[in-house]
Parts: structure tokens; sequence; C-alpha cells
């Protein structure tokens, strides 16, 4: 079976689009707590959302990206 | 392991009330006093017999035969079935059918009646004249004045009466009170007590002319049904909670489903209401079990459930923001766009799920507890404050509302059964000539 290589070039990437995911996610919740009225304590008390929504907006990004690579590679396949 | 329906544990039972210390506790239960000298009693015995070892008073056994303190010594029953199984739990206990027998043993301390309700009264009043200390199973007494005679021969007598009012000892329901009384859901308006079974509630007899005998609870000359069985222990909640009584009833019951020659209402309600028009509703059917029994006791702030165990707040804290702005997304992507909204939404229950008053589920029942408070006062030979008027008081309302449902009446409490309790004066009695010179 053949062995995947991941550069450190592509960890450096995926860990960068992950911490950006999850800033995202932290400001969204800040955003959401002074839209509803929340309580300021919510920005640790809900930590464990923000890391599922991360996960979630992570792989969104991951799909997006893999239709777009995948599109340019049909691209170049039929050039 | 040791057994807890054993010993009763100070400390234990404190700490599954969540108090910190024993004064407030006996301020608003003073009845919990039976226990404060249950250290030094530790080496005491009392000789009690039980009258009437059926279900209950076997339930009862159960209990009383785990307490170190307790040698039950007489099983006294006209239903010999009944005797032989309830020796298992006192093997060395002397037999009877009269229980004038066992009044005339001079060794028995106390005497627990568990017999059918028609034949409290008397058992009761002849045990305090012989002397012996009594606990015995609500309804106390058959009518208004049969409760009121056993009530007055206790305190003429001077002897211990207990009645079989068991949550006035369940932690669940102590809790609950304290917390109701400190003002935690607001001004209680209303409680919305109801008991559903579904099922004759009929024991198998086994020849048909022991039928009356064995059903005593279906016919009217030994029972008032639904109210003497069951409502007599919920009615006590809700005054316990308002912490006065009512001063009328009204109500209807009927036979509707088990039409099987019973005598006594399968489907009963009723409405107690209160000086300022506070009411407490009672309900109660046997052919429907699905909402079983609850005492609703609601406030403006709030609602208690103590069979459930559970409290709830009329206003819970909001889901936290980042929830509501996912959710508020979730309703814009996903939900249909109306073109003429309903002008009307139906009120339907609140899903909220509260809190467990003790913070976990509910278990056992108070009966332990009471039991072992009676043996404790047969020791010292101290009447617990208010125990024996909380039993009176809960027989007195049960029977003002079967008279409500009988007469389909609106019913007053009679002044000359009111005693200095509560919200309650006593009558003053007329001076007779000879008293005043």
């Amino acid at each position: 079976m053949k062995d995947f290589i991941v550069t450190a070039r592509r960890q450096k990437t995926e860990i960068c689009s992950l911490i950006v995911c999850f800033i995202i996610a932290f400001l969204l919740n800040v955003y959401a707590i002074i839209a509803y009225d929340g309580k300021w304590t919510e920005l640790y008390s809900t930590i464990f959302y923000l890391l599922i929504f991360t996960v979630a907006l992570y792989v969104a990004w991951t799909v997006i990206r893999l239709i777009i690579f995948g599109i340019i590679a049909l691209y170049k396949h039929f050039k | 392991m040791e057994d807890k329906s054993k010993t009763i544990d100070r400390r234990e039972f404190l700490k599954d009330l969540g108090m910190i210390g024993a004064a407030s506790l006996f301020a608003a239960t003073p009845w919990l006093s039976a226990f404060s000298e249950v250290e030094h009693t530790q080496k005491e015995k009392i000789k009690l017999a039980i009258i009437g070892p059926g279900s209950r008073g076997k339930f009862h056994m159960m209990f009383l035969s785990k307490n170190p303190k307790v040698e039950i010594t007489w099983l006294c029953d006209i239903y010999q079935p009944s005797i032989d199984s309830a020796l298992q739990y006192a093997p060395n206990a002397k037999t009877c059918s009269d229980y004038r027998k066992v009044l005339e043993d001079k060794t028995v301390d106390a005497i627990l009646i568990a017999t059918p309700l028609d034949t409290h009264c008397e058992i009761a009043c002849a045990a305090m004249d012989a002397g012996k200390d009594v606990f015995c199973e609500k309804s106390i007494g058959y009518n208004m004045e049969e409760c009121y005679k056993i009530y007055m021969k206790h305190k003429e007598t001077g002897k211990i009466f207990f009645s079989g009012q068991q949550r006035l000892f369940d932690p669940r329901y102590i809790k609950t009170m304290e917390m109701i009384h400190s003002g935690l859901i607001g001004k209680i308006n209303a409680v919305h007590a109801f008991w559903n079974r579904n099922g004759d509630w009929r024991r198998p007899c086994p020849d048909p002319s022991l039928e009356r005998q064995i059903n005593w609870r279906l016919y009217k000359e030994h029972s008032k049904g639904l109210m003497t069985e069951l409502a007599c222990h919920q009615l006590q909640v809700g005054t316990w909670a308002l912490q006065r009584f009512p001063e009328k009833v009204m109500g209807h019951g009927a036979i509707t489903y088990w039409k099987d020659g019973r005598e006594v209402y399968d489907n009963i309600n009723l409405i107690y209401v209160f000086e300022d028009g506070v009411k407490m509703t009672y309900g109660s059917v046997i052919s429907n079990k699905f909402y079983g029994l609850e005492e609703q006791i609601l406030g403006d702030l709030g609602t208690f459930e103590p069979e459930k165990g559970k409290y709830y707040f009329e206003t819970v804290d909001p889901a936290p923001a980042f929830l509501q702005m996912i959710n508020e997304w979730e309703n814009k992507a996903f939900s249909t766009i109306p073109f003429a909204g309903t002008s009307w939404a139906p009120e339907t229950a609140n899903v909220n799920k509260g809190e467990y008053i003790l913070g976990e589920r509910p278990k056992g029942d108070g009966t332990s507890e009471l039991l072992a408070a009676f043996v404790e006062a047969v020791i010292t030979q101290k009447q617990p404050p208010r125990i024996a008027e909380e039993g009176y008081y809960a027989s007195m309302l049960t029977m003002l509302g079967h008279e409500a449902l009988v007469q389909e009446k609106t019913m007053y409490f009679p002044e000359e059964y009111k005693l200095d309790y509560l919200n309650h004066k006593a009558p003053k009695k007329e001076e007779t000539p000879e008293e005043t010179v």
C-alpha cells in the first residue's frame, strides 16, 4: 500500500485554516453576545459549541476547496 | 451495609434535606423533633401490636420489623390469611381476632391500626383509654364526628397519636415546603392535586361471602372510597403548602366506569376554596392512569411537583446567544414562509425540564421515617407538635369533600370542629352557670 505523504507546508496550511475557522467562530460568538444580549461569560462557557462550529466550518471549507481543486483539475485535463 | 430503614440517623436525614442546621428545619416542621433524642433511645424497645395486618399493615411491618427499637408482640385480624402472611415479619407474635384482647395486655405500649376505615374510631379510642399510644392509618375516622372524637381522646388522655400521613416525613416534601415558604415560587394561587389509576381497585376474593370484608374500600359502610384512601394524603400537602385551611368545598362524584356493584365513586372532582379565593382542586379517576398522581403547587414565579420531585421556574434562562443565532439562521434557511399565520396559538404546557428538589430522583415516600418517629415518640412519651393536628385536618377536609360530593352542595367547614390551629380558631365553649360560679 502506498504511503500518503503530508508535507510540512500542507500541515501548516491546514493548521492555519483551522485557526482561522476558530477565530471566525469566536468573532461570531462575540457578535451573537452583543446582538442577542447574552452574558460575556458565554465567551468561555460556550466553548464546546464553538469547537463544534469550528470543525463544521473547517469541513465546509475543505469541501469547497475539494470542489475548486476538482474543477481546476478537470479543466486542466480537458485543455 | 446497614439497612437505612433500621435506624434513622439524624445527621443523614438532615443531609438528605440539604440543610445546614436543624433550627430552621424544626421551626417549619416541628414534628421532626421526634428524632431529637434518637441517640439516647438506642437501648429502648417498645412492644407494639398490629391491628389489621392486611396489605397496608404488612407494608408498615416491613419497616417496623427492621427497627431494633420495636418488638411486634401481637397480630390481630378477623381474617386469618392476613395473620398467617404477616407472621413472616413477626414470627413470635401472639395472634387474636379481637382487638380487646390486645388492649388487655398491659405489656403492650402502642398499637398500629390498619383496619377498614369504619373501625378506626372504636379501636383508637378504646386503645387510648387503655393507656396505649396509637398510630392510626388515614383517614382517622369514618366521619367528621369520629375524627373529632379521636382527636379529643388524644388530647384528653395525653397518649401519643400519629396518623398515616407519611409525606410529613418525606425529605422531598419537607424540602419542598421549606422552599415554598421561603417565597421561591412567589404567591401560591392554586394547587391542583390529582391521583389517577387504571384498575378496578379490587383485591382477589377467595369466597364471595368475604367480598365486603376484603374489598371494604368499595363499600359505603366501610369506606369513602377515593376521598379517604387517596385524597387524604394530597389535600394535606395543599394545606401544608398554603399554611391554612379552606373555608368551603364543592364538587361532584359518580360511578362512570366500574359499574361492578361497588358503592363508592370511581370519578370525583372537587374545588376547595380559601378565604381569599385561592383554590385547591382535587380530581381522581380510576379508568386512566396517564397523568398518574401529582400535587401541582402553582406560584406566580414557579411550580412545584413534589411527586415527581421537581420544581420549575416560570421564566427560564435563555439559550446561549451563539445557539440563538445559529437557530435563527436555521429558521431563515429552512422554515417555510407563512402567507397568513394564525392569530392564536395554543398555550400548551411549557417544555421546561425543571430541577430536582433534592438534586436527584425521589426515593422512598417517608413511611419509614414516619414509623421511626412514632416509635421515638412512644419511647420518649413526647407528642411531636402539630402531627396530630395535621392528621386531623387532612381527614376532616376529606370528610368535608365527601359530604360535598354526596350532598351536591357547597359545604363549609363546621365551626364546632375547628381547632386552634393555623387560620382556624376553636369555638369558645359556652360557660355553664356552674362554671361561672
